[in-house]
This record gives structure tokens, sequence and C-alpha cells, in this order.
């Protein structure tokens, strides 16, 4: 994968679940219930989202076609 | 023994560990080296970096203002969540790139950072002391969180000025004596400490004042609907204002002068490793909020001067807690105050000395700037405490008034390393009319259209006039210029 393309694709994984998690389109979870593992339905769907999106993004880091070659591990 | 004594003596306890591995810390080190008191020799690990970056983010606010929100608003409290989880992202892919030009051009500063690419002096000068300003108001939320806590803590016996003196006053000791590294390892002990307290004490709060977290926000649901949700009847915020005080927030985080000068002492891999493993920290927020929504319908509003001491109070009062709890919970918010502190002071200290003096006298030896630059630890240190004293409004207000001035540099930091076209006259007129705009709005008029937050408002008129004076004023192309675009 090539750097720009990374990028691009990095840039998409983390913007649409932003814009979920503002409005207009947190309207769709904009509500107290259901109640799901304690949590009020918007909360837990803000935790949802947010545990997504780092998976999005850890699974990404494996194809970074910058971090073969840098130098500085630690 | 009374609660209070066992609440101070543990306090204290915290305090005096906090200063030994803060001075440890920074010991063996060549002590009289510029870049080691700067950027730690641009050497920092994954470990300490990770915790560098948590305790900024994890302040006094956090642990008293988050609560209070909850308590007071409900949801616009899930704000806080979002921006801490989001805001760190954009780092991944300019975090790497500001590292390397910082390495190149032998960066310590966001100061630094804009006078080289626009080649303007009078910008790094400008853009030195809003740093200088917005760091102050920051720091001064964290000194009155560290004397609200010995306060309420101690039952009043501990004094404001003198909460404030005992931990700041450590902070500047460990940082005028270690630098970047004394701080980070601080950071690393503070950040433990808060995210087990929060933790423990968040969900014990829950239980005890409720069955289950699920009849707690049951009840809250049947009671007040709107509580829990945003812009419908009975919400205390509305979609327009929600939605942009988490975009300047997110906007915002990452324009922090200090952000600047951790990229400059990390690799780029440890980073992007960073950013990886961040959410963690706002998944540490959770509790913090439960505790609010706990104390929701339990304490009188009328009782506290503010929603920021729900937390303490419900410790101290509501539930007659033992002392040692008292203890624990004073240690963590100082840990989160103390450590968001540290790094804030490293690094207001650098953008006067580095950013504004060394470009104003110029022929200064490393060995001079360095002296100046310990010397200037206390002086910052110094005029925070004395704002924080005789000063005083409210936790969030101070913090969210901060980060209005700071989100003004997001236009120009996004055109150096992305937009060939942008000048130094071009930033300056947007930073200038944003940063006043921002003022006006947030401190002078009662209002801003539609709910819009202060800072988007200036943002708006900032990206706007930066493009249209750029454009105007064309420069020719430099070297630099070219090596911001393409590191």
């Amino acid at each position: 994968m090539s750097k720009k393309k990374f990028t691009t694709i990095y840039i998409l994984v983390v913007t649409i679940p932003f814009l979920l998690l503002i409005f207009p389109l947190f309207e769709i979870a904009n509500r107290a219930t259901p109640i799901i593992m304690g949590l009020p339905f918007s909360f837990f769907y803000i935790i949802l989202v947010i545990l997504i999106t780092f998976s999005g993004v850890l699974i990404l880091y494996k194809f970074d076609p910058d971090h073969q070659f840098e130098e500085g591990d630690e | 023994m009374e609660h209070w004594q066992i609440a101070l003596i543990i306090m204290i306890g915290y305090l005096i560990i906090a200063l030994v591995v803060g001075v440890w810390a920074g010991k063996g080190r060549d002590s009289g080296s510029l870049d080691e008191f700067a950027v730690a020799g641009g050497k920092l690990g994954l470990i300490v970096m990770w915790f560098l970056m948590g305790g900024a983010v994890f302040s006094a606010f956090s642990f008293l203002g988050a609560p209070g929100w909850a308590y007071e608003k409900g949801a616009p409290a899930y704000y806080i969540i979002i921006y801490t989880a989001f805001a760190i992202l954009p780092w991944y892919i300019i975090g790497p790139k500001i590292s390397r030009i910082g390495k190149k051009f032998n960066l310590y500063t966001l100061s630094s950072f804009f006078r080289i690419r626009y080649k303007s002096k009078t910008l790094g000068i400008i853009v030195g002391l809003l740093a200088l300003l917005a760091s102050i108001q920051y720091l001064a939320t964290q000194l009155t969180g560290m004397a609200h806590i010995f306060n309420i803590m101690t039952e009043g016996r501990i004094p404001f000025w003198l909460g404030a003196l005992l931990a700041y006053g450590i902070v500047v000791i460990y940082v005028a004596t270690g630098g970047l590294r004394a701080a980070a390892w601080s950071d690393v002990f503070q950040g433990l400490l808060m995210i087990i307290i929060s933790w423990v004490v968040g969900i014990a709060i829950v239980n005890q004042l409720h069955d289950s977290m699920g009849v707690m926000f049951t009840n809250i649901a049947t009671e007040n609907p709107g509580f829990l949700q945003i812009g419908k009847e009975g919400s205390a915020m509305g979609t327009i204002p929600f939605t942009t005080t988490i975009l300047v927030s997110v906007i915002g985080f990452l324009m922090w002068p200090h952000l600047f000068t951790k990229s400059y002492a990390s690799s780029p891999k440890v980073i992007k490793k960073t950013v990886l493993v961040y959410p963690i920290f706002a998944l540490f927020l959770v509790p913090l909020l439960l505790v609010g929504f706990a104390a929701k319908g339990i304490v009188d509003a009328n009782l506290i001067e503010s929603a920021d001491q729900v937390l303490p109070f419900l410790i101290t009062t509501v539930m007659n807690l033992p002392g040692w709890v008292y203890g624990l919970v004073g240690a963590g918010a100082l840990a989160a105050a103390m450590s968001s502190a540290d790094a804030i002071t490293h690094n207001a200290t650098l953008e006067t000395t580095d950013g504004v003096i060394r470009t104003i006298f110029k022929d200064l030896s490393d060995k001079t700037v360095l002296k100046i630059m310990r010397i200037g630890v206390f002086g910052i240190g110094g005029l925070a405490y004395i704002i924080t004293i005789f000063g005083g409004q409210g936790l969030i207000v101070l913090l969210l008034g901060a980060y209005g001035a700071i989100v003004q540099f997001a236009p120009g930091v996004y055109s150096a390393l992305y937009w060939r076209g942008a000048t130094a006259k071009g930033v300056i007129s947007g930073l200038v009319v944003g940063a006043i705009l921002n003022f006006y709005f947030q401190l002078v008029a009662d209002t801003t259209p539609l709910g819009i937050h202060a800072g988007i408002i200036g943002l708006i008129a900032n990206v706007v006039i930066m493009i249209v004076v750029s454009l105007l004023t064309k420069s020719d192309r430099s070297e630099e210029e070219d090596t911001y675009i393409r590191s």
C-alpha cells in the first residue's frame, strides 16, 4: 500500500465513526433507553463506537507502509 | 485519629513519593544539556510517552469537572469521553511529520515551528506569548483543583493558598531539576495511581448509593429522560453547542504547544504506537462520569458551591467513608492535577525562553539558555500561583477559555504541513482575528449565534482570512517550506 493511499484510508476510518458521535448523525442514538449493560443507550453506543474505531486503527497499523523502515523502537 | 488527619497523612505521603520519583528521574542524565532538559534528548520510549500524554489529558478537570458535568448536566458530559478518544487520532498522521521536522531543525517549541516555516520572528513571538497565556490559564485550573482537594479532604484545615503551594511547589521543583524526563516519569507514577483510584472509588460509590448501575440509570430515565439526552426537553445542552464543543476540543487538543515538544521528544514509531493504546485513557473517564450520575438525586445542589465539588462532597459528607478513602481520592485528584501541570509548566517555560527570549536576543549560548529555563520554571510557576490565588473562576470556564485561544493555531499548523501557499502575513492576520473573535464571544458577549462555540466562530473567520491574505501576499518558494511539506 502506498503512503498516500494509507493516509486516505486512515482518515476515512477515523472520520466516519467521529461523525456518528456528533450531530446530526448522533440523533440515531440520542436516547436513554434501552439500558444496555447497565448503561443508557447513548452512553453504551458511544463506548461501542470508540472501541470499534480503535480496533480499526489497530488493524490499519499492521498495513502502515512506514513502520517497517523506521528506526527507534522504544 | 480523625478522618482528616489520616487523609492528610496519605496525601503528604503521596507528595513525598511524587517528589522523589520526579527528582530521581532527572538524576544521572547529562544535567548540563539543553537538549536533555527540553526534549529528553529526543529519546522517550513508549510507556513513558503514553503516560506523559495520558497525564496531560487526565487532569483536575477529569477528576473533578467530569463528575460535576455528569451530575449537573447529564448526557452532555459524554462530550468529554468523545473528545478524549478522538482528539488524539490525527496525531498518527501529523505527529511523525512534526517529529521529523523538529529533529531536522532542532526545534523545542511550537513557536519556533512557526518561526522557521513562515520565516517570521513576529509570528514566533505572537505564538510564544499566546501559548504562555493559555498555559497560565490552564495551570490555574490545575492549581485550583489541587487547592480544593486539600481543602475539602482535610475538612477545611489546609487553606486554599497552602494546598496549592504544597502540591504545585513540588511540581516546580522536579521540573526545574529534571526537565521533560522528570515530568514524564512522575506521570507514570501519577497516571497509574489515578487510574486505579478512579475505577475502585467510582464503582464503589455507584454500588453503595444504588443497587447497581442499571437500576441507577433506569431510575434517572424514568424520572427525567431529557437528562440522558441532548437537545430534548429537560436536556441541559442543545445539539449545536454539544457538537461544536466537541469539535473545538478535538481540533484544539493537538494544537497545545506541549504536544509539539512531545513530538520532537520521540520517534515516529513511538508516536504511532502511543495513538494506538491511547483510547484506554478515554475509557478511564467512564467511572468518573458514573460518580456524577450516582450523585444525581442524592446530593442537594444547594449544599455545594459548584458542581466540581460533587465527588469530594459525596465522599466526605454524604457517604461518610473512612479517612483512608478521603486520602486516596485526594491523592488521585492531586496526581491528576500535577501530571497535567508538570508538562504544561515545562512547555510554557520553553515557549517563553526558546520561543520569545531567544528570538529577541540571538547570541545566547545553550548553557545560558538552560540556566534561564531553569529559573523560568520558577517564574512561570510563581505567576500561575499568584493568578490562581488572587484570580478565580469556575474550573471548566477556564479550561474551555484556554482551549479557545489555542485552537486558533490550527490553520497555521496544518498549512505549514500541507499547503505551500500559506504566508506569514496570512497566518498572522487569521490568528489575530480568530483570537479576538473567540475572546469577544467567550467573555464579552452573552450568547453566540445558534449557540456555536466561540472557538469555532473564531476558527471559521481565521481560515477564511488566512487563505485570502495568503493568496494576496504570495512569497517565493523556500527550502523550509519544502522540507515541512515533504517530511
